[in-house]
C-alpha cells in the first residue's frame, strides 16, 4: 500500500559547522541541544571570529532546569531559551528579519521541529546550502490531511484518525516543505471501515 | 541548436551610443511578432561575412512586453576575431540578419527577496530587461552600474528616465568605484546578487560575496567568453569519420560546423554546457577556456566545450 523510495522524505545528516559562513544561527530542541555544541566547538576550534556572530535559540529539555544547559562556558554572544516551539519559532521570524546574508542555518531536533523552522526559513528564501539539520529526537510524523486540510500532531502510527474530520488517513513518506508535514490519504475510501493493522511505526 | 531553426530579421534602426556600443533594433522580415522572452535571455546572431560566418550571442535590452521588436548592443572588440566588427562596420538598416530563439542563462531568482544588480560597462544590455519585470515594485532592488567615463555610459539617459535615482553609476575616470565589501556584507536574507561586464567586475563580485559568506545559489553572474586565438592544431570525429583542421584564428566549433558537421548549442560563449563533447582520445593538452566545467573536471580532460575551447596537441579525437 505505501510507495517505498518516495524523494521528498528529507534526508539529514549530522551536525557540521560550515565556516564560510559569517553569522551562524542555531534552532535547538530538547535533545538537539549536544549537535549544536559540538557545532559551536568546531567554530571555536577554528579560530576565526566567527563565534561573535553566533546565536542560539533553543527549546530544553522538558524538566531540564533552563539555566544548566551547558552553553555559558562557550562564552558565547546571545543563547535565547524557550519553554516551547511555537515561541521560539515567533522568535525565529524575528531574528530572520534581521538576519544578513552571509548567514547559516542550524537545526536540531525531531523532525516535526526541523520541518516547522525550515517552513519559515523557506519564506525568507534560505536555500539548501545555507541550511543544514540533524534528527534528533522522536520521528512522530505531523500529517496533513488531504481532505479537509486539517493537520494531525505527532503521528506515531502508520493509520491515524484525522484530528480535522476523523477520517482513517494513511501516512505516506510523501513530504511537504511549504506545509512541514506528511500527505494522509483517506485508507478505506474503496471499503469503509476495512482498516489494515494499526501499528506504531514512527518511534 | 542549428540553422534551421534561426529566425530571419530585418535591421530596424541602428545608433552609435558611445563611442564602442551600438544598439541595433531587429525587427521580424515577415513584420510578425517575435518569441516571447524574460528578462536576462540572449540570442545568437548568424552573420555571413565574406570569409567566414560568425555566430556571436548578444543579451536582449529591449522590454520583454514588447515582442514587434528586439533590442540588442555590440561593443566593439579590439581584438575581434571578426563578429563585432563585421555588425559595426557592415550592418546598416535594411541589412538582413539571422538570429537563433531567445535562450535565458541569466534569469532573475523568482523567489528572491531583493535583487541588487552589478554591470559593468556593455554588461548593462541584460539588465535593462530584466529591470522591466523589477518595475512593480514588488521587490526591492538596487543597479550599481560603472564605466570607463561618463562618454561611455550607454543607456543611461533610458535608465534615468525609468529608474530615476535608484541607478548608481560609477566613473573609472573619476576614479569612482563600487564598495563591494560595504554591499555585498549589509544585505538582508533572501538577497540575490547578479553581475555581468568584464571578467575582473565578474571574479571581484564572486570572491567578495564568498568572503561575506554569501552562498553560491545567490550569486548570479553571465559573461559571454568570445573564442580565444591558439595554435592551429587537427581533430578527428570520430562519429563522422572526418578530420578536421582548426586554425589558430577560429574556433573548434566553427571549424566543426565549416566541415559541415552540426555540434548542438545555445550560447556559444563557455556558459550553457550544451555543447559538451565527449573526448575519446589526446595526445597533448586540452585549453579550456569555458565557465560551466568545473576545475576537477577539467583537469580530468574527457570533455571539451568546442565553442571556446581548444588543444595544443599532436592529435585529439571527439565523440562526434
Amino acid at each position: 500500500m505505501l510507495v517505498t523510495g518516495i524523494k521528498s522524505k528529507p534526508v539529514y545528516a549530522p551536525l557540521r559547522a560550515d565556516l564560510g559562513g559569517r553569522y551562524h544561527l542555531m534552532l535547538g530542541m530538547g535533545p538537539g541541544a549536544d549537535a549544536l555544541l559540538r557545532v559551536l566547538a568546531e567554530i571555536q576550534g577554528s579560530a576565526l571570529p566567527a563565534l561573535q556572530k553566533t546565536r542560539v535559540l533553543l527549546v530544553p529539555d522538558a524538566g531540564a532546569p533552563l539555566m544548566t544547559v551547558p552553553f555559558d562556558h562557550l562564552g558565547l554572544g546571545l543563547v535565547s531559551l524557550f519553554p516551547d516551539t511555537a515561541s521560539l519559532l515567533d522568535a525565529f521570524r524575528l531574528v530572520l528579519g534581521e538576519s544578513l546574508m552571509g548567514t547559516r542555518l542550524y537545526v536540531a531536533g525531531p523532525e516535526s521541529f526541523i520541518g516547522l523552522a525550515m517552513k519559515i526559513a523557506l519564506e525568507f528564501d534560505l536555500n539548501k546550502d545555507e541550511i543544514r539539520a540533524e534528527e534528533v529526537g522522536t520521528p512522530a510524523r505531523r500529517v496533513y490531511c488531504i481532505h479537509c486540510r486539517a493537520t494531525t500532531e505527532n503521528v506515531r502510527t502508520n493509520v491515524v484518525s484525522c484530528a480535522g474530520c476523523a477520517r482513517w488517513l494513511l501516512v505516506r513518506d510523501h513530504y511537504s516543505r511549504r506545509l512541514a508535514a506528511y500527505m494522509g490519504v483517506m485508507v478505506d475510501a474503496e471499503a469503509p471501515g476495512e482498516l489494515p493493522p494499526i501499528k506504531e511505526v514512527y518511534l | 541548436m542549428n540553422d534551421a531553426q534561426t529566425l530571419a530579421v530585418e535591421v530596424a534602426a541602428v545608433e552609435q551610443v558611445t563611442p564602442l556600443i551600438k544598439h541595433f533594433k531587429l525587427a521580424s522580415a515577415d513584420g510578425g511578432p517575435l518569441p516571447a522572452f524574460s528578462g536576462g535571455s540572449h540570442i545568437i546572431v548568424v552573420m555571413r561575412g565574406a570569409a567566414r560566418m560568425h555566430r556571436n550571442p548578444y543579451s536582449l535590452l529591449s522590454s520583454p512586453r514588447e515582442l514587434d521588436h528586439y533590442e540588442i548592443g555590440v561593443r566593439r572588440m579590439e581584438e575581434s576575431r571578426g563578429g563585432s566588427h563585421f555588425m559595426h562596420d557592415q550592418v546598416r538598416v535594411g541589412s538582413r540578419l539571422e538570429i537563433a530563439h531567445p535562450v535565458n542563462l541569466f534569469a532573475l531568482d523568482k523567489i528572491a527577496r531583493k535583487h541588487v544588480l552589478i554591470a559593468g560597462g556593455i554588461g548593462i544590455t541584460p539588465f535593462l530587461a530584466q529591470l522591466e519585470d523589477l518595475h512593480d515594485g514588488a521587490v526591492p532592488y538596487e543597479l550599481h552600474y560603472s564605466v570607463r567615463s561618463p562618454e561611455h555610459a550607454a543607456f543611461l539617459t533610458r535608465l534615468r528616465e525609468r529608474e530615476g535615482e535608484k541607478v548608481r553609476m560609477y566613473y573609472d575616470s573619476e576614479n569612482q568605484a563600487v564598495d563591494f565589501d560595504g554591499l555585498l556584507s549589509k544585505q538582508p536574507l533572501g538577497t540575490h546578487v547578479y553581475v555581468c561586464g568584464p571578467a575582473g567586475l565578474i571574479n571581484k563580485v564572486i570572491a567578495t560575496a564568498k568572503s561575506c559568506g554569501w552562498p553560491d545559489s545567490h550569486v548570479h553572474w553571465e559573461q559571454f567568453s568570445a573564442p580565444p586565438v591558439g595554435d592551429a592544431f587537427d581533430v578527428f570525429l570520430s562519429r563522422s569519420r572526418l578530420t578536421v583542421h582548426v586554425p589558430h584564428d577560429q574556433s573548434l566549433m566553427e571549424s566543426i560546423e565549416a566541415a559541415g558537421v552540426e555540434v548542438p548549442y545555445l550560447c556559444r560563449g563557455g556558459v550553457c554546457g550544451y555543447c559538451q563533447t565527449r573526448v575519446l582520445e589526446l595526445d597533448g593538452e586540452l585549453k579550456h577556456y569555458d565557465h560551466f566545467l568545473s576545475d576537477a573536471e577539467k583537469a580530468k580532460g574527457n570533455s571539451i566545450m568546442p565553442c571556446v575551447s581548444r588543444a595544443r596537441c599532436k592529435s585529439l579525437v571527439l565523440d562526434l
